[in-house]
């Protein structure tokens, strides 16, 4: 059996194929899109490389001092991968309790539907920096998980849960969870429940039909949520500042520190160049694995 | 009525876009204090902000005439500004800290300032006043610790015993009053102003017992949670969290608290001098300094006019002479190491 994916060539990919006169004039509409990301995206993001290409603060000596001093010491690069491993452990974490929330509203009626995808964008319309405060309220020696471990008599002393990386991945799990589930909804909201019918009726178990059918469908909404969440908590300076604390060191934390208080622009644009190709090295194998999970339908 | 759009108004809708947003981002550089009456000042962001356009902007207009146009930037920020600018300043004053005023004074970022044309000069205790500018706020780093949590430390060392020492919270040299205060710490164990590695070995071997190593701007937040009960700050912290019913005090170390000023600059090259030392004089003027010192802001006033509050260690701005200073042109060069030794040290 062999089932169609969601989604479809868009006009102008197709335009390319037939004409290429036809094919500019599908883009004209984006060009000025196009041109505010030459301006400000690329053109900034060579001038980040240029910076990370001189030896002193000043500016004015080439050299790749920079990245020497970066590659040689082990401490950055237990920084690289505690940095990647946060953002691995905060999608892992999202997509474990997201992924049944998404089964949930995919089997939910209209108005329950409704419902959930409010609860799912509300955090949303709230500050990031106001959630994240608010878990050192909930997360603190005196917070509402302490108080509830120690009444319930589960420990005799608080919990030390602020500044440590559970804390962190917990509050990043609830701060980034709506970047993963609303992909994933709108994925999970399109699959075909003639398919889970078919499924059952050839004899596949729940799991089976789950494993079989619902995720490969659903697979490229995962991964699209993963992407987004692995990127944004990997560059969330803010949580992880103000969760983590000073014991847990993360690159956006260094290129800040680099940049705005010793003001050494050019190790600070190599920790952040740094930062950018981890960041992207991972998504596209996250965006590798979804499209080979998807591929599976076929099969 | 259907509306129909061809490609052409699509592009020149775009277009104008473009263009208007063009016009918007480099709006402010034509701007900058062209107008007669006008004087563009370097500003913090936040609540130096907020005190500025409350309490600088109106008093300035009033005795003036002259708008005052802010741009927030951290200090590093005005620094590099400036700079990059060579010679045609994107601001006509700085506001900075130790740090970053020793780094424009290095690369000679500020026109001399003569004092004598402030009316407020003999208001001004001698020491906020130097060639390059002057102060505008004090700041006195010390200890805060819980009262009902914790006894009184007597000074630093305290910090390393209990009961202080498992309550204890711990910021790197990120920030001002942390850079002092390590500074401080490594004396009492035989380091120096250059020489901070007593501190950091000594803190290493506390650390398993330390309540938290935090972001200096997470600091109040743990503070009032709970989170520790004793850390090194500076007043205006101490007196902002008791406004806000936090149980509170501050500790003059028995070494000595550090005391550093805020200092304001004329940027070189500016066209406006006249109205900057109206602005500075305005904003070391009684009236401001007092309505500064208020709450919400609680600053430090410099004028010797202004009542100092309760929370501080010293009757009048002349005491503040026996506190402990530093020299920054000496610890500039050494603090972005000092930086990523603290990241290593304290590294889970």
């Amino acid at each position: 059996m062999s089932i169609a994916v969601v989604g479809s060539r868009s006009a102008p990919a197709m335009a390319v194929r037939g004409c290429p006169a036809a094919a500019l004039s599908a883009w004209t509409p984006a060009l000025p899109l196009a041109l505010a990301y030459l301006a400000f995206f690329a053109a900034p993001l060579l001038m980040l490389l240029a910076v990370s290409l001189f030896t002193d603060d000043r500016l004015t000596t080439l050299g790749l001092k920079q990245w020497e001093r970066f590659l040689s010491d082990p401490f950055h690069w237990k920084v690289v991968a505690d940095t990647v491993l946060l953002g691995l452990k905060t999608v892992a974490a999202t997509a474990l309790l997201g992924f049944p929330l998404a089964l949930v509203y995919r089997a939910a009626p209209p108005m329950w539907q409704r419902v959930l995808l409010f609860i799912v964008i509300m955090p949303l319309l709230t500050s990031v920096v106001v959630r994240t405060f608010a878990w050192i309220v909930i997360l603190g020696r005196k917070g509402l998980v302490n108080q509830l471990v120690l009444g319930l008599g589960l420990a005799s002393d608080p919990l030390r849960l602020l500044q440590t990386e559970l804390g962190l991945v917990i509050s990043l799990t609830q701060i980034e969870m709506p970047l993963l589930l609303l992909p994933l909804l709108a994925v999970m909201a399109r699959v075909d429940p003639n398919l889970l019918d078919a499924s059952a009726s050839l004899g596949a178990s729940p799991w089976r039909t789950l494993f079989r059918v619902i995720l490969p469908l659903t697979a490229p909404g995962l991964a699209a949520g993963c992407v987004l969440v692995f990127a944004s908590s990997t560059t969330a300076f803010i949580s992880q500042s103000v969760i983590g604390g000073g014991r847990l060191v993360y690159l956006p934390a260094m290129v800040w520190q680099q940049a705005m208080v010793v003001a050494d622009w050019p190790f600070a644009a190599t920790v952040a160049i740094v930062l950018l190709f981890s960041v992207s090295a991972v998504i596209t194998v996250i965006g590798y694995a979804g499209r080979i999970a998807g591929g599976r339908i076929h099969g | 009525m259907p509306i129909r759009t061809g490609r052409r108004d699509l592009i020149a809708a775009g277009l104008h876009a473009t263009l208007l947003t063009a016009a918007a981002v480099t709006a402010p550089f034509p701007a900058r204090a062209q107008r007669r009456g006008s004087i563009t000042s370097a500003i913090y962001p936040g609540s130096w902000d907020e005190a500025f356009r409350e309490h600088v902007a109106p008093a300035l207009q009033h005795a003036h005439g002259i708008e005052l146009e802010m741009q927030p930037l951290f200090a590093v920020d005005q620094i590099a500004k400036a700079a990059a600018a060579r010679g045609i300043p994107p601001f006509d004053c700085f506001v900075l800290d130790p740090g970053p005023r020793a780094t424009g004074v290095e690369r000679d970022l500020y026109e001399r300032f003569d004092a004598s044309r402030l009316t407020n000069r003999a208001n001004l205790p001698a020491q906020l006043v130097d060639e390059w500018g002057v102060g505008c706020a004090a700041q006195v780093v010390g200890i805060a610790y819980n009262p009902k949590k914790v006894p009184k430390p007597g000074g630093y060392a305290d910090l390393f015993k209990e009961p202080w020492v498992s309550r204890l919270g711990i910021t790197g040299f990120q920030t001002t009053f942390g850079t002092v205060s390590l500074i401080e710490i490594a004396k009492i164990f035989g380091g120096s102003e250059t020489n901070i590695e007593p501190a950091l070995s000594e803190l290493k071997k506390v650390l398993p017992k330390i309540a938290a190593v935090g972001a200096p701007a997470a600091m109040p937040g743990l503070f009032q949670q709970g989170q520790c009960d004793v850390m090194y700050t500076n007043t205006q912290t101490v007196t902002t969290l008791r406004d806000r019913g936090v149980d509170i005090a501050f500790a003059a170390p028995e070494t000595g608290a550090s005391a550093f000023f805020t200092t304001l600059h004329i940027a070189k090259g500016s066209e406006n001098i006249e109205n900057a030392y109206r602005y500075i004089d305005t904003v070391v003027s009684r009236e401001v300094q007092s309505a500064l010192a208020q709450k919400p802001y609680n600053f430090v006033p410099v004028n010797k006019q202004v009542a100092l509050g309760p929370d501080l260690p010293m009757r009048n701005l002349d005491e503040m002479a026996r506190f402990n200073t530093h020299d920054w042109s000496k610890i500039n060069p050494l603090r972005g190491e000092w930086i990523q030794r603290f990241n290593r040290e304290m590294a889970k």
